[in-house]
């Protein structure tokens, strides 16, 4: 009889100590370790573009500071950037050649941006209990902090493409709180400025299989109310990897979207 | 009694080792920095946080090259990297490396986070899978990069780099080509304050023997923080002017 005891008292260690690591993971981060891997953004009711979706967005409701904001943001960017970046080419008649001027931007759509407004490329998430990454495939790549650090003060902040992002996690959501982003425009009918505040809550599916990343965006001088709304996205099959992606602005193929047929 | 004894805990036995094969296993916690985890098999370390290079933290010999390599050769490849660095593309390694500025790395459960400052498109190492098959990996300047612990190291081993995308000479002669292997040996020391990184390149059209160097890397304070992305603007005629293009684009190199 005394093996056995002595068998079960060993068995009850070997089982407490199997389940140390959950018992001691940190709070901190507890269930969005989950997160970690990569997503693509899907489009949920069948809009048929990522534009048809933002259309069944409530629109935004705009203060006129906010509106003129806008309109003077839009006309900005609309203005030609002199005489180097003007589209000159001769096309022929009848042959497909959309020209854009300025292929692969500031960087290899490096900005961050992308990570404020995800397209369908895949995005990655890297986990740690100090930071998250948050890297979209196409380049540039956000930084969520998770040790409890807060915003700088804004007057000694560079406004990036991604601002500055500080997570928490709650009931299992990762909900991150973000300032500090360049001027520009936000999914339907929006608008931000540097003292914009962003809210993302991130939610992912029981399964792990489905993310949800729900926006909220403030601005007493912007916005009448808050700015809501939502954006859906898979996981990828085990095995994905972040691709690379190439956009050199030297090749002259990239100032087309369709590439002309060799004559 | 003891016989009462016996099976009450031999229940209890059965009830924890059921309840433990029932129960979901938790993904592995991000380890604490610089300690072991409570993986059961292998030691795993963190070596996330800002890491910088300063004047005394590079230790590279001369690599030793095959004949073909000629000095024309090395400089064609020193022209397409200028080349690179003034339209902005990917560097990608080794010079992510290297950059000039702090590097951040972040390790997560499946996936280990590098990037420096100054550059916008990180490189990816994966804990957890084996490489990409070379029939679908699409060739990159950072290439696909697997690793695994070796007790206190970790062993990273890169394969599928792209021949003339990014910059692509490596510090002490040579160059990555679509044949190239790297293994990098990552090991925390100094009580976690000193990162060192051992590179050992192969290629077979390009080394006569393995070059191997070491860098060691210093950690920023915890509080570190980038100031932000820096700017890359290829369309900056006055940076354009400066850098110069010494190899300008030519189609074969799509």
């Amino acid at each position: 009889m005394k093996w056995i005891l002595v068998t079960s008292v060993c068995v009850l260690m070997v089982t407490a100590t199997e389940r140390l690591p959950a018992q001691t993971k940190p709070e901190s981060l507890s269930g969005i370790e989950r997160l970690e891997g990569d997503w693509v953004r899907v489009d949920p009711n069948g809009s048929g573009d990522f534009g048809g979706l933002a259309s069944t967005f409530t629109p935004a409701s705009l203060t006129p500071q906010g509106a003129a904001a806008m309109e003077a943001g839009q006309r900005q960017a609309a203005a030609p950037r002199g005489p180097a970046f003007a589209e000159n080419a001769r096309h022929d008649p009848g042959v497909p050649y959309i020209v854009v001027s300025r292929p692969c931007g500031a960087g290899p759509f490096g900005s961050g941006a992308l990570g404020i407004n995800p397209d369908s490329g895949g995005i990655h998430f890297v986990v740690h209990k100090d930071a998250i990454i948050f890297a979209p495939e196409r380049g540039g790549f956000r930084r969520i902090y998770m040790d409890g650090r807060k915003h700088p003060d804004l007057s000694r902040w560079t406004p990036t493409a991604s601002g500055h992002s500080i997570g928490r996690v709650e009931n299992g959501e990762l909900i991150v709180d973000t300032i500090g982003i360049t001027p520009g425009l936000v999914t339907a009918g929006g608008w931000r400025s540097v003292e914009t505040r962003l809210t993302e809550r991130f939610v992912i599916s029981p399964d792990g299989r489905h993310l949800t990343i729900n926006y909220r965006w403030e601005d007493p001088a912007i916005y009448q109310k808050p700015h809501e709304y939502h954006y859906e996205f898979d996981r990828l099959p085990a095995g994905s990897y972040g691709l690379e992606y190439w956009c050199d602005a030297s090749d002259p193929a990239e100032q087309q979207s369709v590439t002309p047929q060799s004559q | 009694m003891l016989t009462r004894v016996t099976v009450i805990l031999a229940a209890i036995t059965m009830l924890g080792a059921v309840a433990s094969a029932g129960a979901p296993t938790p993904p592995q916690s991000p380890a604490v920095r610089g300690a072991p985890s409570a993986s059961s098999t292998t030691a795993v370390h963190d070596i996330s946080g800002f890491w910088a290079l300063s004047l005394d933290s590079r230790k590279v010999q001369q690599a030793k090259l095959l004949p073909r390599v000629t000095k024309a050769l090395l400089d064609l490849h020193a022209r397409q990297d200028v080349h690179a660095i003034r339209w902005c593309n990917p560097v990608g390694m080794p010079l992510i490396m290297d950059s000039g500025s702090a590097i951040e790395i972040r390790q997560g459960p499946s996936t280990i986070f590098i990037a420096p400052e100054n550059s916008l498109v990180p490189r990816y190492v994966y804990l957890n899978r084996k490489h990409v098959s070379a029939e679908i990996y699409d060739p990159s300047t950072s290439g696909d990069s697997v690793a695994t612990w070796e007790g206190d190291t970790l062993v990273v081993d890169t394969i599928g780099f792209h021949p003339t995308h990014g910059v692509t000479s490596i510090p002490g002669g040579g160059f990555r080509t679509d044949k190239t292997h790297l293994v990098e040996r990552y090991r925390l020391a100094e009580n976690g304050e000193v990162l060192s990184v051992r590179f050992t390149w192969t290629d077979p059209t390009v080394f006569s023997a393995p070059h191997t160097y070491e860098y060691r890397y210093r950690r920023l304070p915890p509080t570190y923080e980038p100031a932000g992305m820096w700017p890359c603007d290829p369309y900056d005629e006055t940076r354009a002017q400066f850098l110069g293009d010494p190899a300008p684009f030519r189609t074969e190199k799509r």
